[in-house]
């Protein structure tokens, strides 16, 4: 589905990416963890291109993300949740949720408005349909936000640290409808903090150091059995 | 000194005519800067590098010389290029728009930076391209940012407006002008324009502060 070789990255003088290769198969969930700083979120920011690559290629569903009308191919298809939300604040929770698949897919504003009401249901939010984002908590913006990708029928989702701006009590509502997307064979690329999501949720565990993949396999066996010293030693900490 | 009232008064009229068309002048010159000011602030902003340096040296020239002369480039310059006599009210809507154009350029441009980067990152990764990413989700949020500074731009250009008088257009200030020719009135007449001046901008300013309240109290609409 996801089809990263030889991925490079640098913003100016400094390599953030130095050679990644990854492959992510349908309906898998893929956790990425690392250090802050390691080019995690980078890294999942060049598989939609809202960075970049300096060099390396990076497909999604066979499309190459090397020209503006790929990009948007693409960007139709992947879904993308970020950490600080970015709902549209001017718009209802309901305009937020129709406008792009009323202006990308051509939906009619009924057929539009149906599949925003079934999606908002489906995380909870049926009653917030008419309220605006400044209202919400920053859980209920973010499963807006959750809400608002899968508008679009995405076959992947994306999701940049999707609970570090949350107030703790809030992180379990955001991560039980990342879970219930993960059950319906959602391929998903999460970078994270949550350790117990990871194991819990994740086919693989991908850890990310100074901008390359320095171990993955299975989350309980890298959490468990950790072979790399630098997992150890990041692990020990966060554990 | 002597101070006649009466002519305030009877000039009154008159003036509140010239009045009509300085506020005709502006709405129509600010009609116009906005919708140039729209696209080139966004053209200054844009990827497209050629648009870019366009939009640039279209706000360096028009901010970078008087109104004044601008005025006089159109209506006594442009003729001998086009040998088309230029007609005064043309050349006030279009000298007063062009060069409000480049002011609220630059009031949009800092407007749609403001708006968190984080919107166009959203927009686009949902599959809107960049064109309507602006225009549903950008330009929208910049609007509501920049009434206060195109408030002060539109009161900098009802005042400007006063500069077409000397192509002999008959605005507010131009009838001032012709009435003392007639009655020598300068300190009644001077005064009475300067007070329909402040009227109409104190006005705008109050419009002004209206809309920003309203937006602030509904942020949503």
């Amino acid at each position: 589905m996801i089809d990263i070789k030889g991925l490079h990255k640098s913003f100016g003088k400094i390599d953030v990416l130095k050679g990644i290769d990854l492959h992510v198969t349908e309906q898998e969930v893929v956790v990425i963890i690392g250090p802050s700083g390691s080019g995690k979120s980078t890294l999942l920011r060049c598989m939609n291109y809202l960075e970049p690559p300096t060099s390396g290629t990076v497909a999604v569903d066979g499309i190459f993300l090397n020209s503006e009308s790929n990009i948007n191919k693409v960007r139709e298809e992947v879904g993308m949740v970020f950490q600080r939300f970015n709902l549209f604040p001017h718009m209802s929770v309901m305009q937020n949720l129709m406008l792009a698949p009323m202006k990308v897919r051509h939906l009619q504003q009924a057929e539009a408005r149906a599949e925003a009401l079934k999606l908002l249901e489906k995380v909870g939010l049926s009653d917030k349909a008419k309220a605006y984002p400044e209202q919400l908590s920053g859980g209920q913006q973010q499963r807006v936000a959750i809400a608002r990708a899968l508008a679009m029928k995405p076959k992947v989702m994306l999701f940049d640290e999707p609970t570090s701006a949350l107030d703790p009590e809030m992180v379990n509502e955001v991560l039980d409808v990342m879970k219930e997307l993960a059950r319906e064979g959602m391929t998903m690329v999460v970078v994270t903090h949550e350790m117990g999501f990871a194991r819990e949720v994740g086919d693989r565990l991908i850890f990310v150091d100074d901008g390359r993949i320095i171990e993955q396999g299975e989350p309980k066996a890298v959490f468990e059995n950790p072979q790399e010293e630098r997992t150890k030693l990041f692990l020990s900490k966060v554990l | 000194m002597e101070f006649n009232f009466s002519l305030m008064t009877s000039s009154f009229p008159l003036l509140l005519l010239g009045a009509l068309v300085t506020i005709k002048i502006t709405a129509l010159s600010v009609t116009l800067g906005v919708l140039i000011g729209l696209f080139v602030g966004i053209a200054r902003i844009c990827h497209v590098r050629l648009l870019r340096v366009l939009a640039a040296i279209y706000v360096d020239f028009l901010r970078g010389t008087p109104l004044l002369v601008q005025i006089f480039l159109i209506y006594f310059a442009l003729p001998i290029v086009t040998g088309q006599r230029v007609d005064p009210f043309f050349a006030a809507i279009v000298s007063c728009g062009v060069n409000s154009g480049a002011y609220v350029a630059e009031i949009f441009r800092a407007g749609i930076q403001s708006v968190d980067a984080g919107q166009m990152e959203a927009g686009r990764s949902l599959g809107m391209t960049w064109i309507q990413t602006m225009r549903y989700i950008i330009v929208p949020q910049a609007f509501k940012r920049v009434i206060p500074p195109l408030g002060n731009e539109f009161i900098a250009l009802l005042k400007d407006s006063s500069l077409v008088s000397v192509i002999g257009f008959e605005e507010l200030t131009r009838r001032g002008q012709l009435i003392i020719a007639r009655t020598y009135g300068s300190l009644e007449i001077w005064l009475s324009v300067a007070i329909i001046y402040l009227v109409m901008t104190l006005t705008i300013s109050r419009f002004v502060a209206y809309l920003e309240r309203r937006c602030r109290v509904d942020d949503r609409h």
